[in-house]
């Protein structure tokens, strides 16, 4: 490759960055005298004659280039030249004259030389990157990262056009328009409806958070999640609730480990090691390890449960019997039989007649309470109980004889019931005052944490267990934190006292459904004031107390009141409290929307427009949700622009990007997306532009989940599948097997292949011949080979893919699907796929006119595709470009229109595989394509493979003073046994990356 | 960016009325306002096309159904107790229920027989209400999940056209605990769902009703949400190179074009106010209701049913929906002199007082009738281009009984609707009485044709 070595030559002479320099003028005088004597004669004699004129050919006029410089100025169109001249393939056939070889010849150098020149005369030049805003893609994965949550606001965006090197990530292709702006002020609102405002500052939910539903659905479940997340979960029904509580033979199996420890081969196993391995509570598991090894008399329950333990059999070479897990259970099953014996009853609050309801929020909420409180208690009747049944096996549980032994015996009951509570919680609740059955209908209700009310909303705590014996300090507070959310994100309190008023106005039996109540309205401004509880509640207590409610009674009464009012007070003092926070969580969120810090005018700008909406009657959440929308159209969150700095401008023009800028560049190389804390740090530090620091950052990039992005947006635009979630053009009449599944299935195996390559920095020749390649259980099914169990998120790597005719990019479904229009595989297209895709070959359009292949296989009658192709062919003026590369798409007849392997096609033919390459070689089916890759154009393959991902990562289409980088990273590659990671390590270091033209020289060009 | 800056421009973009008096002036909509997306009415006297309105007013807990029913001309009562098949009459007599509508006879249409399938068999109250305009199944339990309603279809599709794309009020406020039958209570208090999951939050405050529509908050934001962007985009762009530069000022040129069809709306408006002011057009006055909620629930309704007329007559809104009460109502009628709150009376729902609760909601309903009637657009009225629909979730409040739902509609909706007829379906057939036919009916008369909605995939007959 001359003019590759040409560059070389050149680098060696000039430094990076050289203006022109004395010996590059005399080069380029040189040059500009060989351009007159040697190249306008050719052009003039032979190449005029169609490009010149009105309507020069191809839209090409040469008389145009008259020295040098107008040359390198149209470089791209200067390579093309050289490359059809070099091919002999201008002047066409058709042309009067034909230059010999020779003559032919200085001119070929001088194009050669003359670009060379000019890629090294600017080597390493940042080149022209465009401002820009973020793509639909980064929009996506950007939001996903500042908010926590994959929205993708992008949805109804129109699609990215792409620019010249087929990436949407470019100023030269991403435009802006009046109907986009619009739908950014959407998608921004959108974004902000997701808010959820919580004591402690701002978060996002997963959905839009705004009617009171919403609040509800987020704030219940966080805590719901909680406690099934330690291994809570709902037993049988017992009373009006379902018990929460965990497997007691778990830990029993657990204690028993650790005492056998050194026979299962873990001498030094701690307690606390053996719980968490098991997801146990190492607390709880520390306290029945107590209790089992303890000594103590022996009556009563806890005795019998360490009888049984004593009883459990010894490890068995090193493993666990069957009888020890046996035993374990046997031990649960006994303490879930007796339990519920000796569990405290609890009957409604004694009222007279219908005085106060059974089902008053003041006479729920007691009852909720006394289970509540009594959740470790003992009732104190395990004597009243007939205990025979368990003589044979459990004789400690009989009641003993003597005083003394009674004694013990009762005391071990409050034991048992104190370390096996009732319940560890209770998350779901029925009616307390209804009858069973109205219960049984209530739990199959799945009211999350609801207190029992009928009809109005409320919460109620019961987990004194669970806090007590399961969870440590810190899971401690942070459940608290979650009540204490739930009440402040869904106005608990404040709804709860509201529907109180409407309910016990309105609906019966009730005391406040009386003409004396007329005064109270839940829908009134100052229902839930201190003033208006209080009055309500001297009312009603009146009331009670005339209906002849006892003292007590009236205080059950009184405690609501006051409760109520407590909690509305202390909601209203949250909220007075929080509203600094969000202004706080409100910077933050701005700081890592820009990428950058704040300055504090911004700072005080944001501030001062929250006020000023505010000022104009705009309640809090709006006010908040408003600056989040300005934030998010801002430019400085939705562009990329490097701005003009005061130092370290070199003479050049060309300065070092910001740190700041630097974390951006490659986080959106890396990720296509923000970058994270990490990256910001070192950009704070300063330290992120050394080449150690980038080098361990890029490292630490590839191994995380968001190098996703790059798979997706680089991979998928290079290889022309981003958009296949919604290729249709499949006939699944004639397909059922391509469902939705599959069709995912398929865009992600490419991307899968391409991420393991990047994170195992495998060799990037693995695209072209990896024996491997990477299924889930639909597309394992497609491809006939063993299903993994699971679900589509389930995907394994399989080795050996090439018995099934996988391995690598090359036989990929998603491939063969998206290059088939249908009903027929597409040689042509997927022939060009190889060629202009994968091995970066410009291929002129079609002209128009061209006559269409029919579009169903099985319509093509006594020919095969082939055979039909090869008809289309006999033109000439379509030959001269097809046969570059149906021979490469023909080796893929063995693949269907939706990538299936088959041995017929669809009209039933017998399908022939074999093909005759552009320089003549013959060859069979993919392992002959991957042969002929290997032997005849890897280095294409390679040289545009660079070229691409170097494009993808400036953002911009390549200049010729990109050449010499490309040639450093494809001598990187051959040396190092082509490992992905040295072209990511090249680019990230090279000075085209770590530099911007700056703005103010270049403004003035 | 300087605060001086932000406060000026938001002060500038006070809205064009009189705050100082409490009063919105406003023109009716063929005098006024070309708004987004609607060809502005040149002044050579091009008609612009008029706008056809929906709106549906909610009352809940059924109806007295010894009285709600209407005879044709030859004196058959309906809903028809035997025969079969649809009947198309004339609407001639109206029970006592419906007695307040006498005057508007002409102008409505009595429809009974329409039923909701999704909402019968799943128990009472909250899982016959919140897919009343969706016709989806409602999932039980902590989970909400029903269907877009069919106002907020409309309001997807065409309200982008107006201001506030739709109102949603009520003059109750939502409850949200667990109903017996284990649905939410909030299925009970919304009848506008604009996703499976969410319930529009409706406004009960008729001033904060008043203010959206007038005060237009939303639209302000907006705009001072796009200066700040201009301002920021222009200070960046001095600090880029000129390719860059071109680059933001295409984002600031896109945003002052947002920016500007928005200000041309309200440059137009305030012309359009000023010269109908001058050329003595008939501008319609309203005086912002006070803060907080009306003491008396008359009072409340009528401002509500006030605020939608006034919504409808200046365009500021095509769709709106009005739950005058929710499900297991708990408003109080002292003077109709009924004990009972809502609920519980419909419990007794064929003695008078419940009688008395129909009357006082039929008459609300011939309130709005009026006051569109009286508000001329074109050559007839708003009402004439509008479609009032009246319904609640069940027949009779002490069966629970939804086999069937009370239907009454009012206006011609822009010529499209024909009214003083009584359609009857009761025994039609289960295929052809369904809710969700009728909606989509009317939604192809408000120019968004569906294939499906709901569980019905044909239109109704005989409307």
């Amino acid at each position: 490759m001359p003019k590759r070595l040409a560059i070389l030559a050149f680098a060696l002479l000039l430094p990076p960055f050289a203006q022109a320099t004395t010996v590059g003028d005399m080069m380029a005088a040189n040059l500009d005298v060989r351009f007159h004597s040697t190249v306008q004669p050719f052009v003039q004699t032979y190449c005029l004659g169609c490009h010149s004129g009105d309507k020069p050919k191809a839209e090409l006029d040469l008389s145009t280039f008259s020295n040098l410089t107008t040359v390198t100025a149209d470089y791209r169109r200067w390579n093309n030249i050289l490359d059809r001249l070099k091919a002999s393939e201008m002047p066409p056939a058709e042309a009067k004259a034909h230059p010999t070889p020779a003559q032919a010849k200085p001119v070929i150098a001088w194009i050669q030389t003359a670009l060379a020149f000019e890629a090294a005369r600017n080597a390493g030049d940042p080149g022209p990157v465009l401002a820009r805003r973020l793509s639909n893609a980064e929009y996506d994965n950007t939001i996903r990262d500042l908010t926590g949550v994959d929205m993708r606001p992008t949805k109804e965006f129109p699609v990215d056009p792409a620019n010249e090197a087929g990436f949407d990530n470019s100023g030269e292709s991403l435009a802006m328009s009046p109907e986009l702006v619009k739908k950014y002020i959407d998608a921004a609102q959108n974004v902000a409806d997701h808010i959820v405002f919580k004591p402690e500052g701002l978060t996002f939910a997963p959905f839009t958070v705004v009617a009171e539903a919403d609040r509800d659905n987020y704030a219940v479940h966080r805590v719901v999640n909680f406690y099934e997340q330690f291994g809570l979960k709902n037993a049988d029904t017992v009373d009006y609730f379902r018990r929460m509580t965990v497997d007691y033979a778990d830990y029993f199996l657990a204690a028993w480990r650790y005492q056998n420890r050194a026979a299962l081969g873990q001498p030094n196993a701690t307690l606390a090691e053996i719980a968490t391995s098991a997801n146990l509570s190492p607390k709880y598991l520390d306290k029945i390890n107590t209790m089992l090894s303890a000594n103590d008399p022996a009556v009563g329950p806890v005795a019998a449960l360490q009888a049984r333990w004593r009883s459990l059999p010894p490890p068995a070479d090193g493993k666990v019997p069957e009888a020890a897990t046996q035993g374990c259970g046997y031990m649960r099953d006994l303490i879930e039989g007796l339990r519920p014996l000796v569990a405290k009853k609890i009957e409604n609050f004694p009222v007279r007649g219908s005085a106060i309801a059974a089902g008053s929020q003041s006479m729920v909420l007691w009852k909720d309470k006394q289970y509540a409180i009594n959740r470790m208690n003992y009732a104190g009747n395990a004597q009243q109980l007939d205990m025979s049944g368990y003589g044979a096996t459990d004789p400690a549980l009989l009641v003993p004889a003597t005083d003394e032994a009674r004694a013990q015996y009762e005391d071990s009951f409050k034991q048992f019931c104190a370390l096996f509570p009732d319940a560890f919680a209770v998350t779901e609740r029925g009616r307390p005052f209804e009858s069973p059955n109205n219960i049984a209908s209530d739990l199959r209700g799945h009211r999350l944490l609801t207190a029992g009310f009928h009809s109005q909303m409320g919460f109620f705590r019961d987990d004194e267990p669970a806090m007590a014996l399961l969870f440590d300090d810190k899971q401690q507070k942070e459940l608290d934190k979650l009540w204490a959310e739930l009440d402040f994100v869904s106005h608990v309190p404040i709804r709860q006292f509201k529907e109180f008023m409407w309910f016990e106005r309105a609906e019966p039996p009730s005391v406040m459904m009386n003409p004396e109540f007329n005064f109270v309205r839940p829908e009134d401004g100052d229902a839930t004031t201190e003033a208006k509880i209080k009055q309500v509640a001297e009312v009603y207590l009146a009331k009670a107390a005339s209906n002849g409610v006892s003292e007590e009674g009236q205080q059950v009464v009184r405690d609501y009141f006051t409760m109520i009012n407590a909690n509305i007070r202390a909601f209203e003092q949250a909220q007075k409290t929080a509203e600094p926070s969000h202004l706080d969580s409100l910077l933050a969120f701005a700081e890592r929307a820009y990428r950058r810090p704040l300055t504090a005018a911004e700072k005080a700008d944001l501030l001062a427009f929250y006020h000023e909406l505010r000022g104009q009657q705009v309640e809090h959440e709006d006010a908040i949700r408003t600056v989040v929308v300005s934030v998010l159209m801002s430019p400085n969150f939705c562009y990329h622009a490097d701005l003009a700095s005061a130092n370290q401008v070199l003479k050049s023009g060309i300065e070092p990007l910001s740190d700041y800028e630097l974390a951006s560049r490659l986080s959106y190389f890396l990720w296509a997306s923000m970058p994270d804390q990490e990256l910001l740090s070192h950009a704070a530090a300063g330290d992120l532009h050394q080449p150690a620091v980038l080098r361990a950052q890029a490292k630490r990039m590839e191994q995380d989940p968001r190098i996703s992005g790059l798979a997706t947006e680089f991979a998928g635009n290079w290889l022309d599948f981003r958009r296949f979630e919604e290729h249709n053009a499949v006939d699944r009449g004639r397909f059922p097997e391509f469902t939705n599944d599959l069709r995912e299935a398929m865009f992600q195996e490419p991307i899968r292949f391409f991420e393991n390559v990047i994170q195992q920095d495998g060799s990037v020749l693995d695209f072209l011949y990896g024996n491997y390649t990477f299924v889930n259980p639909v597309l394992a099914q497609h491809y006939g080979m063993p299903a993994p169990a699971g679900g589509p998120d389930d995907w394994v790597r399989v080795d050996d893919a090439q018995k099934y005719q996988r391995g690598g990019l090359l036989p990929m479904a998603v491939f063969m699907t998206k290059n088939a229009p249908g009903l027929r595989t597409s040689p042509v297209k997927r022939g060009f796929w190889v060629v202009s895709r994968l091995l970066g070959e410009h291929i002129p359009a079609p002209p128009p006119n061209v006559p269409l292949l029919p579009s169903d296989e099985s319509k093509l009658g006594e020919l095969t595709l082939r055979e039909t192709l090869a008809r289309h062919h006999q033109d000439p003026t379509c030959a001269s470009c097809h046969e570059k590369f149906d021979s490469f798409g023909l080796v893929f007849e063995g693949f269907g229109p939706v990538g299936e392997v088959r041995a017929l096609d669809l009209g039933g033919h017998p399908v022939d595989t074999k093909a005759g390459f552009p320089d003549g070689t013959e060859e069979t089916g993919v392992s002959g394509l991957r042969d002929y890759l290997h032997t005849k154009v890897q280095a294409e393959f390679v040289e545009n493979l660079c070229r691409k991902l170097l494009s993808f990562a400036l953002g911009r289409t390549l200049v010729p003073s990109d050449d010499l980088l490309v040639a450093d990273m494809r001598n990187k590659l051959s040396t190092s046994g082509y490992h992905f990671d040295t072209m990511i390590d090249s680019i990230v270091t090279s000075p085209q990356f770590l530099h911007k033209r700056n703005p103010a020289q270049v403004a003035q060009n | 960016m300087n605060n001086n800056l932000v406060r000026n421009r938001l002060q500038l973009s006070r809205r064009k009325f009189l705050r100082g008096a409490g009063v919105v002036m406003a023109l009716p909509w063929l005098e006024s306002l070309p708004v987004w997306g609607v060809e502005p009415l040149t002044a050579g006297g091009t008609k612009a096309v008029i706008p056809k309105r929906l709106a549906v007013l909610f009352m809940a807990n059924g109806v007295n159904p010894n009285t709600w029913w209407a005879k044709d001309a030859s004196g058959n009562q309906y809903p028809a107790k035997q025969g079969s098949g649809a009947t198309y009459t004339q609407l001639t007599e109206l029970g006592e229920s419906l007695a307040p509508l006498e005057p508007y006879k002409s102008k409505i249409n009595y429809i009974s027989g329409l039923f909701n399938k999704a909402a019968t068999g799943v128990g009472i109250h909250p899982g016959m209400t919140g897919n009343l305009l969706s016709g989806m199944p409602l999932t039980k339990g902590a989970e909400l999940h029903g269907g877009v309603s069919m106002d907020q279809v409309l309001s997807n599709r065409i309200g982008e056209q107006t201001v506030q794309p739709s109102m949603v009020l009520g003059c109750e406020q939502p409850v949200t605990g667990y109903h017996e039958t284990n649905f939410s209570m909030a299925y009970s208090s919304h009848i506008s769902w604009s996703s499976a999951t969410s319930p529009v939050p409706m406004e009960v405050y008729p001033s904060l009703a008043f203010d959206a529509l007038f005060d237009n908050h939303g639209n302000q934001r907006n705009q001072s949400v796009l200066d700040r962007v201009m301002d920021q985009a222009s200070s960046l762009s001095r600090q880029v190179s000129s390719a860059d530069k071109a680059k933001l000022d295409e984002y600031l040129t896109s945003v002052r074009e947002v920016e500007k069809r928005a200000e041309a709306m309200r440059a137009a408006k305030a012309n359009a106010d000023a010269n109908g002011q001058g050329a003595g057009q008939p501008v319609i006055t309203m005086k912002r209701p006070d803060n907080g909620l009306p003491e008396d629930i008359r009072d409340h309704m009528r401002l509500m049913c006030d605020i939608l007329a006034l919504g409808f007559q200046t365009d500021k809104t095509r769709i709106a929906t009005l739950l005058l009460c929710r499900d297991i109502s708990g408003l109080f009628y002292p003077f109709l002199d009924v004990k009972l709150a809502h609920h519980l009376a419909s419990h007794e729902d064929t003695k008078d007082s419940f009688l008395r609760i129909n009357q006082y909601y039929t008459s609300q309903f011939a309130y709005l009738i009026n006051k569109l009637n009286s508000m001329p657009e074109g050559e007839g009225t708003v009402l004439d281009n509008s479609c009032l629909v009246f319904m609640s979730n069940m027949w009779s409040g002490s069966n629970h009984d939804n086999s069937k739902v009370p239907v009454l509609t009012a206006g011609n909706l822009g010529g499209t609707l024909e009214s003083g007829r009584l359609l009857d379906y009761t025994r039609a057939g289960d295929q052809n009485r369904k809710l969700c036919s009728f909606y989509l009916s009317l939604m192809d008369r408000m120019n968004v044709k569906l294939d499906k909605f709901g569980d019905a995939d044909a239109r109704l007959e005989g409307v």
